[in-house]
C-alpha cells in the first residue's frame, strides 16, 4: 500500500493546483492572457486523476490488523515548539478519499466550465488563480494529518472564499458581501482556533492519529483511551465535555449554519462557477466533513451530537422556508444549499455520519450542476437572475432544461435520483432518534421539492419569456456580462431567432465547454445515489475509516443504540436478510418529495395565479419569509451597530490620545530645534564659516591646555553672533 | 635657513591664511569666497614649505604638490557649481540660497 505512487506522491495532489495557481496568477495578466485557464485544468487535472487512483487503489485494499484502511505520510516538520509539534504531513483513509475525489473531481469540470463562463472577463487569470489556491487548500484540508493542517486548508479556504465572492470587486455590493463572509467565519474560527489549542492542552497533540513513522501520539486515538479509562484520564474528560462545542462552532461558521449561515446568500455576489465549487459542492461541507473525521471527539458528547442535530434540523427547515419567496435563481440555491448541509449537520450529530458524508457527496454533484446551469441560464437571459422575469427557457435552453431538471430532480429526492436515496437515510436516522427532528426534516423535504419545481416550473417551462434589456448595471449580474460581447448581441438574437425560426441566427448560448461538464455532473447526480444502493458499497468503505470505525465502538460503548450502518460497519447479525430492498423510510421521504412537486406543479406550472392568490392569502407570512425573518436585520440593529459604535470610540480613543500621545513626543525635537533655527541657523554662510573658524579655534586653545582662553571665545563670539542676529532682524 | 628666516616665512603663511579666512567670513560673493578659500590653502602650503626647507626635508614639498593639485581639481569643480549657481539666481550672492539652511 504505502509503495503505490499516488501515495508516494501524495503532496503533488495539493502542490499542483497551487502551482498552476501561482503560474496563472504571475505570467497570466502579461502572457497567458485567455489561456490563463490551462495550469489550472492541467494542475487540477492530475490532482484528479491521483485523488481518483487513490480511491481505487484503497478500495482493493487490505484493511490492516484493526479493520482500518490508513496511512499516513510525512513530508516535513512545519512547526516544532517544545511539546508543540505540528507536520506537515498527509493521511489517508476511505474518508479523504472520498472527499479529494470530489474536492478534484467536481472542481475540475467546473474549471473547464469556468473557461467557457468567465471567458472574456477582465482578469480572467485571477480567477483562475485563485480557483487553484482554493484547490490547493481545500484539499490541504482534507487530507492534513493533524489539526494545524486542517486548519491552514480551512483559512485557506476561506481566504479564496473571499476573494472570490469579491471577485467583482468594482461593485460595492461584492465588496460587501465578501466582507461580510469572511468576518462572520471569523466568529466560528475564533471558536476552532480555542477548541484545537484545548485538544493540544488536553491531549498535548494536535495529530489525528498515532504515527508510528514520526513518533506523534494521536489525539482521537488519546481521546479513545481516555474516554475508556475515565477514571486516569479526570482532566481529558473534563476538556471532552468542551473540545466539540468549540469545534463545532467553526464548522457552523464554515457550513452556514444557523446562526452563522448569514453570509452564504450574500456570497452568491460571486461568479457563479465560485458558487457552485466554493459554496456549494466542497468548501461549505467541510464542517461536515471535520465532525466526521474528529467522530471520536464527538460521539460520546451526547449534549454536543444533539445540539449539532438540532441546529442542522433547525437550519433545515428554517432556510427552506426563506427559499420559498426567493425570486434570484442563485439565492434560491443558496438557501437551498444552507437547507442540505443542514441535513448532514443531522447526519453526522444523529450518529450517521455516513448518511451525513453520502449526502455530501451526491448534494456536490447536484447542487454544481445546478448552480452551473443558473450560470448558463444567465449568461443567455443578459445577466439575470430573477425567475419573474423569466419563463418557458426550454424552448431557447434545450440541452439546460434537462439538466437542470435532473438536478433538480435530484435535489427534490424524487424517488430512485441521488438525493432520495442520500437524504432519506438521514431523514430515516433522525426516525429513529428524535420524533422533533423527523418532522422537521420531513418537512423541509417537502418544501424543498416544492422550491426546487417552482423554480424550475417557472423558469422552464410555460410560456415564453425573455428579458430584452441587459441587467442594469448595479444589479447582481451585471459585472458577469462585463466584457462580454456576445451577452449583448445574444438577447436580440434570442428574440428574433424565436419569432423567426432560424436556428442558425441563434447566438449558440450552450457552448459544449459549459454544457459537457454539466452533463458529467448530471450522470452523477442521477446516479451516485448507486453508490450506497442497494449494496451500501460506499458505506462499507467509509467503514474502513478509523474515524468512523472507533466513532461506532466509542457510540455504542457511550449507551447509544447506534445502527452499524450508519457508520459503515457489518451488522452483528446477518446483514441485510429480513430488510426489504427499499426501506418504509425512503418511501415516505419519496411520497413527500413527490407531493412536493406536485404541489409546485399545480402552482407554478397549470395555473400561475393560483400562486398569486395563494401568497395574498397568506399575506403575513409572506412578508416574515420575505423579509427573510428579518435575521440580517437584527444582527445589524443588535450586534454590527453597537460593534461600530464600540469601535468608533476606539478609533477616537486611538486619534486623540494615542495619536496625540505620540505626536507630542514628535513635537519635542521641532520646539527644541525652534531656537538654534532663529539664531544661528539661519542661512548665512559666514554664519557658518564663522561658527566653524571659532570653534575650530576654541578646539586649538583645548588642546593647548588654554582651557578658559576657549570658553571665552566661545562667550565672546556666541554675544557678538546674538547681536549681529538682532541687528539682522531690524 | 635660520630660525628667523623660517619666521618670516610662517608670517608670510598666516597673514595669507588670515587674510582669506576674513575674506571669507565678510564677503558675499560666491568667487571671492572661493578665492579666499584658495588663499587659505596657499598660505598652508607656504608653512609647510618653510618648513621642509628648515628642516631639509623635502617631504613638506611633495605633499604641498599634491595639496596644489587637488585645489586645482577642486577650483575646476567648485567654480563649475558657483556658476549652475548663478545661472539658477542670476545672482553671486550668497545670501540668495538662505533656504537651504537646516
Amino acid at each position: 500500500m504505502q509503495d503505490f505512487f499516488a501515495i508516494q506522491y501524495c503532496w503533488l495532489i495539493p502542490l499542483l493546483p497551487l502551482i498552476g495557481a501561482a503560474v496563472s496568477g504571475f505570467f497570466g495578466a502579461r502572457w497567458l492572457k485567455e489561456k490563463s485557464h490551462w495550469p489550472i485544468w492541467i494542475g487540477v487535472g492530475i490532482s484528479a486523476i491521483f485523488s481518483i487512483a487513490l480511491l481505487v487503489r484503497m478500495m482493493f485494499a487490505t484493511p490492516g490488523a484493526d479493520g482500518t484502511i490508513q496511512f499516513s505520510h510525512h513530508v516535513y516538520w512545519w512547526i516544532v515548539a517544545g511539546q508543540f509539534k505540528a507536520d506537515v504531513g498527509y493521511f489517508f483513509d476511505p474518508l479523504t478519499a472520498v472527499m479529494l475525489c470530489v474536492v478534484c473531481g467536481i472542481g475540475f469540470f467546473i474549471c473547464v466550465y469556468s473557461a467557457g463562463y468567465m471567458a472574456g472577463e477582465t482578469g480572467y487569470f485571477r480567477f483562475f488563480a485563485y480557483m487553484g489556491l482554493f484547490i490547493f487548500s481545500m484539499t490541504n484540508l482534507v487530507m492534513g494529518s493533524n489539526l494545524i493542517m486542517l486548519y491552514l486548508g480551512w483559512e485557506g479556504v476561506g481566504l479564496c472564499s473571499y476573494l472570490l465572492i469579491g471577485y467583482y470587486y468594482e461593485k460595492p455590493s461584492a465588496r460587501e458581501a465578501a466582507k461580510k463572509a469572511f468576518l462572520v467565519n471569523r466568529i466560528g474560527d475564533f471558536g476552532f482556533g480555542l477548541g484545537i489549542m484545548l485538544v493540544f492542552k488536553a491531549f498535548g497533540t494536535i495529530h489525528f492519529y498515532s504515527d508510528s513513522a514520526t513518533g506523534v501520539a494521536g489525539v482521537l486515538d488519546l481521546a479513545r483511551v481516555a474516554i475508556a479509562h475515565p477514571a486516569t484520564h479526570p482532566y481529558q474528560i473534563a476538556a471532552l465535555h468542551w473540545i466539540p462545542f468549540l469545534l463545532m462552532l467553526g464548522a457552523f461558521g464554515k457550513s452556514a449554519q444557523f446562526p452563522l449561515y448569514v453570509w452564504l446568500p450574500d456570497a452568491m455576489e460571486g461568479p457563479t462557477p465560485v458558487s457552485a465549487l466554493i459554496h456549494a459542492a466542497t468548501m461549505v461541507t467541510a464542517g461536515v466533513y471535520m465532525i466526521a473525521r474528529c467522530s471520536e471527539l464527538f460521539v460520546t458528547n451526547h449534549a454536543a451530537m444533539l445540539t449539532v442535530a438540532l441546529i442542522g434540523a433547525f437550519t433545515a427547515i428554517f432556510a427552506a422556508t426563506i427559499a420559498l419567496r426567493q425570486f434570484d435563481l442563485k439565492k434560491v440555491f443558496a438557501y437551498s444549499t444552507i437547507s442540505q448541509l443542514g441535513y448532514m449537520f443531522v447526519g453526522v450529530g444523529l450518529f450517521a455520519p455516513v448518511p451525513a458524508v453520502f449526502h455530501l457527496v451526491t448534494h456536490a454533484f447536484f447542487k454544481a450542476l445546478l448552480f452551473l446551469s443558473c450560470g448558463v441560464v444567465m449568461h443567455a437571459m443578459l445577466g439575470h437572475l430573477d425567475m419573474r422575469k423569466m419563463s418557458g427557457l426550454k424552448r431557447v435552453l434545450p440541452w439546460t432544461n434537462w439538466l437542470i431538471l435532473a438536478g433538480c430532480l435530484a435535489l427534490a429526492g424524487f424517488p430512485l435520483t441521488s438525493g432520495f436515496f442520500s437524504k432519506d437515510e438521514i431523514v430515516d436516522q433522525a426516525h429513529i432518534f428524535n420524533l422533533l427532528i423527523y418532522i422537521a426534516v420531513l418537512a423541509a423535504a417537502f418544501m424543498t421539492a416544492y422550491y426546487t419545481f417552482r423554480l424550475y416550473f417557472r423558469v422552464f417551462q410555460g410560456p415564453l419569456v425573455v428579458p430584452t434589456e441587459p441587467a442594469e448595471a448595479p444589479a447582481h449580474a451585471a459585472a458577469d456580462e462585463h466584457g462580454a460581447d456576445s451577452g449583448h448581441s445574444s438577447a436580440m438574437d434570442l428574440h428574433g431567432g424565436h419569432d423567426s425560426h432560424h436556428g442558425a441566427e441563434h447566438h449558440n448560448h450552450e457552448p459544449a465547454i459549459m454544457i459537457v461538464p454539466l452533463i458529467v455532473l448530471a450522470i452523477g447526480a442521477i446516479f451516485a445515489g448507486y453508490l450506497n444502493w442497494p449494496a451500501a458499497n460506499l458505506g462499507h468503505f467509509l467503514g474502513h475509516s478509523p474515524s468512523f470505525k472507533y466513532g461506532y465502538e466509542m457510540a455504542v460503548n457511550s449507551g447509544v443504540k447506534v445502527e452499524a450502518a450508519t457508520f459503515g460497519q457489518v451488522e452483528p447479525a446477518a446483514a441485510g436478510a429480513a430488510a426489504p430492498l427499499i426501506p418504509m423510510s425512503l418511501w415516505i421521504g419519496g411520497a413527500v418529495s413527490v407531493a412536493g412537486i406536485l404541489l409546485a406543479a399545480f402552482l407554478h406550472l397549470l395555473d400561475r395565479g393560483l400562486a398569486a392568490e395563494l401568497a395574498d392569502r397568506m399575506a403575513p407570512v409572506v412578508r416574515v419569509l420575505d423579509a427573510k425573518f428579518w435575521v440580517d436585520e437584527v444582527y445589524q440593529a443588535y450586534i454590527v451597530e453597537p460593534l461600530r459604535t464600540f469601535g468608533q470610540i476606539c478609533f477616537a480613543f486611538d486619534r486623540f490620545i494615542i495619536d496625540g500621545l505620540v505626536a507630542l513626543v514628535g513635537a519635542i525635537p521641532s520646539i527644541t530645534g525652534f531656537i538654534p533655527k532663529t539664531t544661528v541657523q539661519r542661512g548665512y554662510l559666514q554664519g557658518y564659516g564663522a561658527a566653524m573658524v571659532t570653534g575650530m579655534a576654541a578646539v586649538l586653545l583645548f588642546i593647548f591646555s588654554q582651557a578658559i582662553l576657549a570658553v571665552v571665545l566661545i562667550g565672546v563670539t556666541s554675544v557678538l553672533l546674538t547681536i549681529s542676529i538682532f541687528m539682522n532682524w531690524a | 635657513m635660520t630660525e628667523t628666516q623660517l619666521q618670516f616665512y610662517l608670517a608670510v603663511g598666516a597673514i595669507m591664511f588670515s587674510i582669506g579666512l576674513i575674506g571669507f567670513i565678510v564677503r558675499r560673493n560666491l568667487i571671492v569666497m572661493f578665492l579666499c578659500t584658495e588663499l587659505m590653502i596657499q598660505g598652508c602650503a607656504i608653512n609647510l614649505i618653510a618648513f621642509s626647507r628648515y628642516h631639509a626635508n623635502l617631504a613638506g614639498q611633495a605633499f604641498v604638490m599634491f595639496a596644489l593639485v587637488i585645489a586645482a581639481a577642486e577650483a575646476s569643480l567648485a567654480l563649475g557649481l558657483v556658476i549652475l549657481l548663478f545661472r539658477e539666481k542670476n545672482t553671486l550672492d550668497a545670501d540668495a540660497w538662505r533656504e537651504m539652511r537646516g
